[in-house]
């Protein structure tokens, strides 16, 4: 895998659009994880993702696949978009704490060109007329003559239509690859000159990326997510999208550090004090997250309006409530518990259950949001599921490392690293 | 010199008191303005408010005896100004609590120089929020029923009401605002109780400053005190407003019955806030020569905040204008075309330009470290953001499900009178603050001076 990305120039950009520095690295701060690290993740990635597309695209499997796959994919998507807005927020409060590890989000922030890549069977689900958003795409939905017609879905046309959305998702993905990567190739100059101006214009950038990014987040997830229910409408849900990326995010952060420290790396760079502040972070937006599906949840409820309640309604029935009860208990009130105590937050191993976990519930949560639509009548798992999750991310996850040992693991140019490297809680 | 002072250079922090204010300058500089009479300035804003505040007192009496019908309040605008004015200062009383404990738990230093007005002005922006709907309930003399009071009759509030959530939600912000600034104001109190000349002020300051010496036990106990408070008023400054919100929210009326209504009046009470907070404090600064503890820097930072806040309102507007459309529900869609092309097309367009375009300014840095540009939005964006609870309450009401009962809601003189007085209310509390207590944290500000850093002196 790796000698094939090596040998294809248009792969190596996809996956890095910068020029790789290694080179430069000073030596504490080089990549000493050699090519497993990230062979491994890749090779699994791919071949899991393999047997889920041979065997999804076969006419059994296939309405299936494309929800699991979405489920998947925009797992990874929010973990890129909660890590860009990491980078983001940091450079626009001049947060000097996290610098020693700005890297990691940063290098999960340039993945947004291979997402890109990773789309390719949403979109032909967007084409199939069993796919992922047939409820609005499907030929006829605008014609009265049709038996397909549906007045509330013909008033959205102008919006919900194939080559509109396509053009919109392309939109997105520009956005997302263009702040991302201006943000990277800054960081990689700011790691050969030590220019200490790069963080001037690493803050102009997130400046004017920051309410492109937040936009463009909203309304990707109204597509992506929201419209594979195309009747039902709710003004928070980019809100809530954000919520769980944004904690994801830290989540996935703590472990690529922890992983990378266990390999040698970032040994004395990344502190229990770096540790400590991410897991007050992962508490925070668990908390944040809560919130904001308290507020989505409870609101419908009170106003009880029908075409507003159903999708509750979708999720409390059918097995499908003993997933919102999980999604209640698992991705709120134990690790609320959990991760209160300051204890916790400075103990690695624990710390390091409590990301694996609230990861896994950021899947369960978009699974919630998409798979009743399919499975209405019974809420189900199914192995697709799973191997597309476990294959889109590890090859996600894989594809980052490799991205992350081309250069240094540690922005050495940044006037800051000095004081993030001594930073301690008081 | 001091405004202009400042550092850009990316790899340096730049100095948070300026002027090479020592720890003695600051307590000078601050405790001052307690001891001594206070500048004639003062005595003319006091007559001012007070005079206000008398039309206040007079409009609530001329309520209470003639009843809520000398409002402009009406079938179907049952809730009126009122109920503007009261989400209008609550949304004020956002900025205090959130710089005292939010910046706090996000390590922004800069938040010690304007921490303690800005948290005094919410304790004042509350009580002038509390006093409208306390006054619109109709029968004043039972506002004790909104309490759950155990009584003969077994009658109970509707605890299924927002309203009564609103009783809980604002009291208890209320009450933990206040002891989060008391216990904030300790050290101050000690020190202008050593400073005092007279026994009679050393007794009362001695009484407030709970016998504070400045031992290590007690800055141990104040410093975790602090922290345990700032983490309890932390969901409280999201929760305030998010109740807030639910009153609109939970209803089914069009343009109240939506989702994003908690994030989004949280936002724009933090924006309002802010804005308030720069009002206040340019004036301040300048009439009591703190220029240098409250620097240009620091009305910079306020200025990107407003800029971040009204970015997300003007963000939440365009959602919920959106989803209007996306939904397809006819009435949603009514309720918004009528904002924006309707009788009231004037306040929607004052409220968007005044919360989201204005602010844009603030992308000029000239601009935002331009005193007399920073006043004048910071004045305009609470009239955006008075005008925005205006736009809530009264044009989703105003339009309701029987055409027949349409009309044009008019405010009355008392409605005008009671506003303007409200702010009588609030600039004497505001007024009594700046005269007998310290209006910048001092003991906090010595804490985010270089000398206080254990290694400072290390340094060659």
């Amino acid at each position: 895998m790796a000698d094939t990305l090596h040998s294809s120039p248009i792969l190596v950009k996809l996956v890095d659009t910068a020029e790789p520095t290694r080179g430069h690295a000073l030596k504490p701060y080089q990549w000493t994880g050699g090519t497993r690290a990230y062979l491994v993740p890749m090779l699994i990635g791919a071949a899991t993702l393999a047997v889920s597309l041979v065997v999804g695209f076969s006419e059994t499997f296939r309405e299936q696949f494309y929800f699991s796959y979405l489920v998947g994919w925009t797992f990874c998507l929010s973990l890129a978009l909660g890590a860009l807005f990491v980078v983001l927020i940091k450079h626009l409060t001049k947060a000097s704490w996290i610098v020693a590890l700005r890297r990691i989000p940063e290098a999960l922030a340039a993945s947004f060109p291979f997402l890109a890549l990773l789309s390719i069977p949403i979109i032909i689900g967007l084409f199939d007329d069993h796919g992922l958003y047939h409820h609005w795409s499907i030929d006829g939905i605008a014609d009265p003559g049709s038996e397909h017609y549906d007045e509330i879905l013909a008033g959205k046309v102008a919006y919900l239509n194939k080559p509109f959305f396509l053009l919109r998702l392309a939109f997105y993905f520009v956005i997302w690859t263009l702040v991302s990567s201006k943000l990277w190739g800054l960081s990689l100059r700011q790691d050969l000159s030590g220019n200490a101006h790069i963080a001037a214009k690493q803050r102009k950038v997130s400046a004017w990326g920051l309410p492109l990014v937040a936009l463009t987040t909203a309304f990707g997830s109204y597509d992506l997510l929201m419209s594979v229910d195309p009747h039902w409408f709710s003004t928070i849900f980019g809100v809530y999208f954000f919520a769980g990326a944004f904690m994801a995010a830290f989540c996935l952060i703590a472990l690529l550090c922890m992983f990378l420290q266990r390999m040698g790396m970032l040994r004395g760079v990344v502190t229990r004090e770096h540790y400590h502040d991410l897991g007050k972070l992962m508490f925070a937006f668990v908390v944040f997250w809560a919130y904001i599906a308290f507020s989505q949840y409870m609101l419908y409820w009170y106003g009880g309006i029908p075409e507003e309640t159903i999708w509750f309604r979708h999720r409390l029935e059918h097995g499908w409530e003993t997933h919102s009860a999980i999604l209640l208990v698992a991705h709120f009130i134990l690790p609320f518990l959990i991760l209160l105590p300051r204890a916790v937050k400075r103990n690695l191993p624990l710390l390091a259950v409590m990301a694996v976990w609230l990861l896994v519930m950021q899947w369960f949560d978009h699974h919630w949001l998409a798979m009743p639509v399919l499975h209405y009548d019974q809420a189900t798992f199914h192995w697709l599921d799973v191997s597309c999750w476990i294959g889109l991310t590890a090859l996600f996850l894989g594809v980052t490392l490799w991205r992350l040992s081309r250069h240094a693991l540690v922005p050495q140019g940044d006037p800051f690293l000095a004081k993030s490297l001594r930073f301690e809680n008081v | 010199m001091a405004d202009t002072h400042t550092t850009d250079a990316p790899h340096q922090e730049a100095p948070l008191v300026t002027g090479n204010l020592g720890i003695r300058e600051i307590t000078q500089l601050v405790s001052y303005h307690t001891e001594k009479r206070p500048p004639s300035t003062w005595y003319m804003a006091f007559a001012v408010s007070s005079t206000l505040l008398a039309v206040l007192l007079v409009m609530i009496a001329y309520l209470f005896w003639n009843g809520v019908g000398v409002w402009g309040n009406n079938n179907p605008v049952g809730w009126g100004w009122p109920i503007v004015n009261f989400v209008f200062w609550v949304g004020i009383g956002h900025a205090g609590t959130l710089i005292s404990a939010i910046l706090f738990l996000f390590r922004q230093r800069w938040r010690t120089a304007i921490n303690r007005s800005a948290e005094a002005m919410t304790l004042f922006a509350v009580i002038c929020a509390l006093l409208f709907p306390t006054i619109h309930v109709g029968r004043v003399w039972v506002i004790y029923w909104t309490l759950p009071l155990p009584n003969q009759m077994e009658m109970w509030p509707q605890f299924k009401s927002p309203l009564l959530w609103d009783v809980f939600a604002v009291s208890v912000y209320f009450t933990v605002s206040l002891i989060f600034w008391y216990v904030g104001l300790i050290p101050d109190l000690g020190t202008l109780r050593d400073r005092a000349r007279s026994a009679f002020r050393r007794r009362i300051m001695a009484f407030f400053a709970l016998g504070w010496t400045g031992a290590n036990r007690h800055w141990r106990n104040y410093e975790k005190t602090y922290l345990l408070l700032a983490a309890l008023a932390t969901p409280l400054v999201l929760s305030v407003h998010s109740v807030v919100s639910f009153d609109f929210a939970v209803s089914i009326i069009p343009g109240w019955h939506t989702t994003i209504f908690p994030p989004y009046f949280v936002a724009g009470a933090i924006f309002s806030g802010f804005a308030m907070v720069m009002t206040l404090l340019i004036i301040a600064r300048k009439v009591y020569g703190i220029r240098n503890i409250i620097t240009m820097d620091h009305l910079e930072k306020m200025a990107i905040i407003i800029l971040v806040t009204g970015t997300m309102v003007g963000f939440a507007y365009i959602t919920e204008f959106f989803i209007a459309w996306y939904s397809q529900v006819e009435y949603e869609q009514y309720a918004f075309l009528n904002r924006a092309t309707g009788p009231y097309a004037w306040a929607y367009w004052i409220m968007m330009s005044c919360n989201l375009l204005f602010p844009q300014f603030f992308w000029i840095k000239r601009l935002r470290r331009s005193i007399p540009f920073l006043f004048i939005t910071s004045i305009i964006v609470n009239i955006g953001m008075w005008f925005e609870r205006f736009v809530i309450t009264v044009i989703s009401l105003h339009r309701d499900f029987l055409p027949s009962s349409w009309d044009y809601f008019n405010p009355t003189i008392v409605d005008i009178l009671t506003l303007i007085g409200s702010f009588g209310l609030f600039l004497t509390l505001f007024l009594i603050f700046l005269r007998f207590l310290p209006m910048v944290a001092m003991a906090e500000v010595k804490m985010v001076l270089p000398e206080a850093d254990p290694h400072h002196y290390e340094k060659h």
